[in-house]
């Protein structure tokens, strides 16, 4: 088990209102496990997304990100089991405008204090970004984009990758192909993968699929 | 640094324009540093370089020695006073001299003390003075083309021969000439050397109706000294304003654009300390550039400067005045690093966490 997410509530307060945008949810991701989470928006998709990857703690039960419980550590630390533990595509992919697709992956080594770490060279040609190496994001196709977005979650080796709507910005056949190349991944280097994804025609490529309807789940 | 240079590079326009704002105020702080020394030096080098420790004035004259006048007779006084290890009178005499007995004009401001004191100084050029009828001069006269053995009359007084040259020795925008006090009865200012341990002691022993002055005091007590130096010293100030406010205006906008990038870089694991150090970086980067170019172009109108120009540029007020623009650049970031600081990892999920 690499994710375990335990009776997880998230109540935001706004003034003497209380907004549940998560209640009660667990959610269990084993080795190889590529799970999708779908739901109408403002369901709580994002929120048990940013709560399984330790960008927000949950008002109430426990994550367990590899073993470990994450209630106790300190912001320090739970950057660092974020850098080690988590691999993140982001919708839009997410890419920094300054960084050559090279130094998008190199940025990840420089942050781990991990120089030593080649996977990127052999990543982005397992990707067939190769020609790519020198060139600006604003340069890069969507698809491109997209697939440094999880060559860049993949080269830290981390044990979950977390997608937050990869196929936002994509016509249906490059989204498919990106999901597509994330569930490969996943399933080949035994990963675990939790998708937020409104896009129904990708589900068939995730082992299993939960829905999210006002914080509860619904499997 | 490694995301610092990178984004450098790659909005090098945006930088280059701030860059060009920094350059031109660092080399604007810069001249009118030099113009300030420069100006000091020309009001009041004399009596910057006054071998003394405290001048002697009288009460009323407040810290003007041309306005004070005090009997010759003091000096025998102030001399026995326990704690005074030295004294000499000095006048000060703005005059105007008539060179070789010619049609050539000089202001001038004599310097009337002992031949044999210690306010008499170094000699760069000749000798110094053993009559009463020669004087030593500042070396800026040269440049009106006096020399050695040049002779300067003042009014109806008798002649005076130029026996020696000496540097730095300017006083209310004039030369200064050094020359015998004997025969006169009324004196200016006696300027003591004495242990600053014993300068209550000393006050005591001249009374209520004198003055001791430091060197310092003398130089605010020059009319336009302080006058001059406090408007220059007011335009430095307000250019390290505009700087610090530029810089912070600057940084803050970009970093707000790039609230973004911050956020995911946050959410992939970066360190909020490693994100400030790159916004530092750059700052500093940026600011030592500028700096160093401003350095550059300030000695560049410095050449370019007529020769008598007030314009003074010393190594060690050139760093001082380099560090204080990079302090005030790297203040100028803070709001900025406020901002990384406070940015939120969760920004880099859409929807979350709002």
């Amino acid at each position: 088990m690499t994710l375990v997410m335990e009776n997880v509530s998230k109540v935001y307060s706004d003034g003497p209102k209380e907004f549940k945008a998560l209640d009660d949810v667990s959610l269990e991701l084993q080795k190889g496990e590529f799970v999708a989470i779908i739901g109408p928006s403002g369901s709580g998709k994002s929120t048990m997304l940013s709560i399984a990857g330790a960008l927000l703690s949950p008002t109430s039960g426990t994550v367990f990100l590899d073993g470990e419980n994450t209630a106790h550590l300190s912001k320090r630390k739970i950057t660092e089991k974020r850098l080690e533990k988590i691999g993140f595509v982001f919708q839009a992919a997410n890419l920094i405008p300054y960084l050559k697709v090279r130094d998008q992956l190199r940025v990840i080594n420089v942050i781990a204090k991990n120089k030593a770490n080649s996977k990127g060279r052999e990543l982005l040609e397992h990707f067939g970004l190769t020609h790519r190496t020198n060139n600006y994001p604003n340069e890069l196709s969507g698809g491109e984009r997209q697939r440094v977005a999880i060559a860049r979650a993949l080269i830290n080796d981390p044990k979950i990758i977390l997608a937050d709507e990869p196929t936002a910005s994509l016509d249906s056949q490059r989204g498919r192909e990106v999901v597509e190349l994330l569930a490969d991944e996943i399933k080949s280097r035994g990963k675990s993968g939790l998708m937020v994804t409104h896009d129904e025609r990708v589900l068939d490529l995730c082992d299993r699929v939960v829905t999210i309807r006002d914080g509860r789940l619904e499997e | 640094m490694f995301l610092a240079i990178r984004e450098l590079i790659h909005a090098k326009f945006r930088y280059v324009l701030i860059g060009f704002i920094m350059v031109l105020v660092a080399s604007l702080i810069f001249i009118i540093s030099g113009l300030a020394k420069g100006l000091s030096a020309d009001n009041a080098s004399a009596i910057q370089n006054l071998e003394t420790d405290y001048i002697v004035v009288d009460a009323e004259a407040e810290s003007d020695i041309t306005k004070s006048f005090i009997d010759r007779e003091k000096l025998d006084e102030i001399e026995q006073i326990s704690g005074v290890e030295k004294a000499n009178t000095l006048s000060i005499r703005m005059m105007n001299a008539s060179v070789n007995g010619t049609e050539q004009n000089e202001d001038v401001a004599l310097f009337v003390t002992e031949a044999d004191g210690m306010l008499i100084p170094s000699i760069t050029e000749g000798n110094s003075i053993t009559q009463d009828n020669e004087v030593i001069a500042d070396s800026m006269l040269k440049r009106e083309g006096l020399k050695l053995g040049d002779t300067l009359k003042f009014g109806d007084e008798s002649e005076y021969t130029i026996a020696g040259f000496a540097d730095k020795q300017r006083y209310s925008h004039t030369s200064v000439l050094y020359m015998e006090a004997s025969g006169r009865d009324r004196i200016n200012a006696v300027t003591i050397q004495a242990n600053p341990g014993k300068i209550d002691e000393i006050k005591n022993g001249i009374g209520n109706d004198f003055d001791i002055l430091t060197a310092e005091e003398a130089l605010q007590g020059i009319p336009s000294y302080s006058s001059e130096q406090a408007s220059l010293n007011m335009m430095i100030v307000f250019l390290f304003v505009i700087a610090a406010f530029v810089l912070a205006a600057f940084f803050y906008v970009i970093t707000l654009q790039k609230r973004d990038q911050f956020g995911v870089l946050k959410a992939l694991g970066a360190k909020t300390i490693y994100l400030v150090k790159s916004l530092l970086g750059q700052v500093v980067l940026i600011s030592v550039i500028c700096i160093a170019i401003a350095v550059g172009l300030t000695m560049g109108i410095k050449a370019l400067l007529p020769a008598d120009m007030p314009f003074l540029l010393e190594v060690s007020g050139l760093i001082q005045t380099s560090l204080l623009v990079l302090t005030v650049s790297v203040i100028g970031a803070l709001i900025s690093l406020v901002q990384v600081v406070n940015i939120d990892p969760v920004e880099a999920i859409e929807g979350a966490g709002k």
